[in-house]
């Protein structure tokens, strides 16, 4: 028996192709991208980062995002990427230790590109997802910034985190690998992280300034936004510190694999002194000169502010919000259209103001001003924030100024919810809004620039039944009995019978008058 | 009958070779690492508050499933693959000989937290027992659908990423809820569910299919 | 050989715990394909990893094409003249066949992409694997493993390809293919051949060197090494006790190397027969480096 041997295919001569170190490691790094990206962790989590941009960009929005601060949009584009760190982090480490784990280091280790530039290859795999993170937030915020209603600076240096937290987490995950060289390390490792971070931090106190921003993402989110000059947040220094240790790490991880060249050695050096550099940039915390400075802007916000006068009122704000005083303006103008008496005419001071806050993280609230006329607008607008203004200057044109509004405990409040709501596009979708629950019933506080205003649950049922009547044959009653319905003294079932809503006798009487809750609030 | 009665009797002369066969760098290394994040509780002055203790006290619960996702890795797999002894009882035993140790670092683990500011044992108890049957059903799974012999590191890594995607989840099905929190029972009603689940489907994919299943177009980490 | 030799080396010792793996190794490696025989433990696999550049000698030094791997220049050099096949590759399972060796070709520095496309479609139809190239490696049969570890091996066009035991493993029909993979490499290129397989290196080397404990026992064309046997090799009914090495055939007969006795029925002696008789103690017969 014979056996038939093909011959083997006639075979092209070899391919001369070009030769070159570094375009090596640039191709093995692209090559390692593109299997990174086929790990399910690092598919799944840039899968969910991406989609989550892109849903928050394409779905309509309940307009509380139309005017965005840019200080505050560049540094909330942090908040998802420890996630994406961590998938990173894990997926290249086992990349790292694939030829160890199958045993192909031996061969490797004889080709040509010595173990440390593979250990730089993968590393720079990293990049191709650095700049999908990077390409995301530029768009998160060009897409903020392009919006007719934003106002404020963003900062490139908040908006580099995002991509080199990526990086830097690609490169720690190859110098584990390096160190220690078992698969079990790179999750581990991020497990034993987490909890020496967080131990330190409640170790000495979050109060640690230069300690908090040895972390990579600093994202003090909560507060309101505060004019960029006043936020204190050392972000380029800490941007040259992401950079220089990434850069010292992957130095770390390379001379570990055994480089030893000169290039690599001056480049230690380099990253070391930018690590340093960034680090001894935003370590010292200022919190007392930020903290006299906030006060100062807080205490006379006028003397930061610059004013423009609309029709009967002043318009005053910080340099980086001009623009949305015309949205003040219209806001305000309708709500006194409606008001009668000497309020229709009075001129109002809409002063804009930041509340004391001694940290970014922290939320404060303004403390109402006692200068008749004069109404508090916040550093945030869109959205709900519309009918809390107009409740603001609602209060203001029916009490005379914010201080005396937190004494309002009787009928006014409905006046004072009737002018705000009734000046709105949609009041029934306003009054849900403006309200701290969101309910249409029932008791509940109602938001405005500084305090609350609490609504009874038959103020509430007035001003609903109010706001399906038709606003012309309201407003004529407003204004008609404008000095009744103004005065502290007059009854909710007097305020009830002048503007034309039945007493709550033949509906279901649920607690007429004032309830156990709302007396709770009144007499705080 | 007399098939199970032999399968009884090999299982004390199994113990001692399976013991020595367990990849017990993976299972040290989780435990201390474990271990040490529930004593770093110690070193906190003052001893840490209720939110910190409960972040310790998870953290070693997923140290712990991450050692125990290497548990079924067996670099002789092909050819023990081979030998009569069925996979169930191969993993049943190594399962059986992993988890009271597991369950010792544990309450090690809990001891670690002082008492007054220790989460409700039994609560996240559950949720370590999920995390820790997460992990070994994804092993059984890995040692199912795959011909690897050591499934560990993907798994590990696959089991990792998901706690992390726990974290991400909307407050309306949220696992990891903070130390009093309103939403405490409920979350704890989800965890029971989850393990309930999960040991259902580890138990589904412990025996050795007769055909071969449908392989993955993306791949976990290798 | 008139030409100037590929690889020259001169005294390489390589000791493992005191043991001596290669003892005072000299050689010299011309174009063409040479075969290495020798038992296990006989330091074939340390010579080709010596020379591989993957451990580096005690004493003793080498050079391919004039580079000497004693300097880190040197050895980068000498790395990318090299194709190497480890005794047991390693795979990364999950890779396909094109990925894998296209990854060994990125790792020698062949960094134009099409190109590099290019030559490892051609190293892949060379080694007969066109047709499951997209395949992981995991799915692959281990004869098929095999090749694309030759693959990897020949990627990039090496001038020095050093293959450890490539042949094992392999069915028949997989051997004559690599056989002829080998010796079409051979042309132009200088081919080191690490072997158990006394048939591969009649088959396919012009050169044959010979190594039992590390030393040099033989070096020279297969037909010396054959000659060697020549009148050594006869046939007889029972054991032969004077025989260097006899056993049993398939007709009931002993084949015995050694000394004949007088009258003994002479035989055609094998490559096998001159290396079972260089193995046994005769003394080397090197040639001068």
């Amino acid at each position: 028996m014979s056996t038939v041997i093909d011959k083997a295919p006639a075979v092209a001569a070899p391919v001369r192709t070009g030769r070159h170190s570094a375009a090596a490691v640039l191709a093995l790094a692209r090559f390692e991208a593109r299997e990174l990206l086929l790990q399910i962790p690092v598919f799944v989590f840039f899968l969910l980062y991406i989609g989550h941009a892109l849903w928050k960009l394409f779905l309509p929005g309940d307009g509380m995002d139309d005017y965005p601060a840019l200080q505050s949009v560049d540094r909330s584009s942090q908040s998802v990427l420890p996630f994406l760190a961590v998938a990173v982090l894990m997926c290249v480490n086992v990349a790292a230790l694939r030829s160890r784990r199958h045993g192909t280091d031996g061969h490797f280790d004889v080709l040509v590109m010595e173990p440390w530039r593979r250990t730089v290859a993968h590393a720079l795999s990293v990049v191709p997802f650095a700049a999908v993170t990077a390409l995301v937030v530029a768009v998160q915020f060009g897409r903020a910034a392009l919006k007719p209603g934003a106002a404020g600076h963003g900062s490139p240096a908040e908006l580099a985190v995002g991509p080199l937290v990526v990086l830097l987490a690609g490169v720690l995950g190859v110098l584990i690998a390096r160190l220690c060289p078992s698969i079990v390390g790179g999750p581990l490792f991020i497990v034993v992280g987490f909890a020496t971070f967080l131990t330190a931090s409640v170790v000495t106190g979050e109060k640690e300034h230069w300690l908090n921003w040895l972390y990579p993402v600093v994202s003090e989110n909560g507060a309101d936004p505060i004019p960029s000059d006043l936020l204190g947040r050392p972000a380029a220094w800490h941007a040259l510190y992401l950079l220089g240790l990434t850069a010292l790490l992957l130095c770390a991880a390379a001379l570990v694999s055994g480089g030893r060249t000169r290039l690599l050695k001056a480049l230690t050096v380099v990253a070391l002194g930018a690590t340093a550099a960034g680090i001894a940039g935003q370590s010292p915390g200022h919190e007392a000169r930020l903290t006299a400075a906030r006060t100062q802007v807080n205490r006379t916000p006028g003397r930061f502010q610059s004013c423009v006068v609309h029709g009967r009122s002043t318009y005053c704000s910080f340099p980086e919000w001009t623009g949305w005083r015309d949205d003040w303006a219209r806001v305000a103008d309708r709500v006194q259209r409606l008001a009668g008496g000497g309020a229709g005419g009075e001129r109002l001071t809409i002063r804009q103001r930041i509340p004391l806050i001694y940290d970014l993280s922290s939320d404060a609230a303004l403390t109402p001003l006692s200068t008749p006329g004069e109404v508090t607008v916040g550093t945030r607008w869109g959205g709900s924030r519309v009918p809390e203004f107009a409740v603001g200057v609602a209060s203001v044109l029916v009490a005379g100024d914010e201080q005396a509004v937190s004494r309002v405990c009787d009928a006014r409040v409905i006046t004072v919810m009737w002018l705000a709501l009734a000046a709105q596009d949609d009041p029934a979708a306003a009054f849900r809004a403006v309200r701290l629950d969101d309910s249409t019933a029932g008791s509940a506080l109602a938001l405005a620039p500084t305090e609350p205003v609490p609504m009874s649950a038959e103020q509430t049922r007035i001003v609903r039944e109010l706001l399906r009547q038709p606003r012309y044959s309201v407003t004529a009653r407003v204004k008609a009995h404008w000095t009744e319905l103004t005065s502290p003294k007059t009854s909710e079932a007097r305020v009830a019978e002048l503007l034309g809503v039945p007493g709550a006798a033949d509906g279901a009487r649920n607690g007429s008058g004032k309830g156990a809750d709302e007396g709770a609030w009144c007499q705080q | 009958m007399s098939a199970v009665a032999d399968g009884c009797l090999r299982v004390p002369v199994l113990l001692p070779p399976v013991w020595r066969a367990l990849p017990w760098r993976a299972l040290g290394a989780a435990a201390g690492a474990g271990l040490a994040a529930a004593a770093v509780a110690r070193l906190v002055p003052g001893g840490p508050d209720p939110a910190f203790a409960l972040v310790l006290l998870r953290c070693a619960a997923v140290a712990f499933a991450l050692g125990l996702a290497f548990l079924l890795d067996d670099p002789a797999r092909h050819i023990t693959a081979a030998v009569p002894t069925r996979r169930a009882v191969r993993t049943g035993l190594r399962m059986a000989l992993a988890v009271p140790l597991a369950a010792v670092c544990w309450t090690v683990a809990l001891l670690l937290i002082p008492g007054r500011t220790r989460p409700p044992a039994g609560d996240v108890t559950l949720e370590a027992a999920v995390l820790a049957a997460l992990a070994l059903t994804g092993a059984a799974a890995a040692v199912r659908c795959t011909d690897e012999p050591q499934p560990g590191a993907a798994v590990a890594v696959t089991s990792a990423a998901g706690t992390a995607l726990a974290l991400l989840l909307p407050e309306r099905w949220a696992l990891f809820v903070a130390a009093g929190s309103p939403d405490w029972a409920v979350a704890h009603q989800r965890w029971a569910a989850l393990l309930a689940l999960t040991v259902a489907a580890g138990t589904a994919l412990l025996p050795e299919p007769l055909r071969r299943g449908p392989s993955l177009a993306l791949r976990p980490p290798h | 050989m008139t030409t100037a030799p590929t690889v020259s080396a001169s005294g390489l010792t390589v000791r493992y715990g005191g043991r001596p793996a290669l003892d005072d190794v000299s050689l010299c490696l011309h174009e063409g394909v040479t075969g290495l025989l020798g038992p296990n433990g006989a330091g074939k696999t340390t010579l080709l990893r010596v020379l591989a550049t993957a451990v580096p000698a005690d004493r003793g030094s080498f050079t391919v094409l004039g580079h000497d791997p004693g300097t880190a220049a040197g050895r980068q050099e000498v790395r990318r003249l090299l194709g190497y096949l480890p005794q047991t590759p390693g795979f990364h399972p999950d890779f396909t066949a094109f990925a894998f060796v296209d990854y060994v070709a990125i790792l020698k520095e062949l960094t134009d992409r099409a190109g590099r496309h290019r030559e490892v479609r051609r190293v892949l139809e060379a080694v007969g694997l066109s047709d499951v190239r997209a395949r992981r490696i995991k799915r692959l049969s281990g004869g098929m493993r095999q090749r694309v570890a030759l693959a990897a091996a020949l990627v990039g066009d090496p001038r020095l390809l050093l293959l450890d035991e490539p042949t094992v493993g392999l069915d028949p029909e997989q051997r004559m293919r690599f056989r002829e993979v080998i010796a079409e490499a051979g042309e132009g290129r200088t081919v080191l051949l690490s072997t158990h397989q006394t048939e591969d290196v009649a088959m396919l080397c012009h050169r044959v060197i010979v190594t039992a404990h590390g030393r040099l026992r033989f070096e020279g064309t297969p037909a010396e090494l054959t000659a060697r046997a020549a009148g050594r090799v006869w046939s007889s009914t029972e054991r032969d006790p004077g025989a260097r090495a006899g056993w049993r055939t398939g007709m009931g007969t002993f084949r015995n190397v050694g000394d004949p006795p007088k009258g003994a029925e002479l035989l055609e002696p094998t490559l096998e027969d001159g290396y079972l008789l260089v193995l046994d103690g005769e003394p080397a017969e090197v040639a001068s480096v």
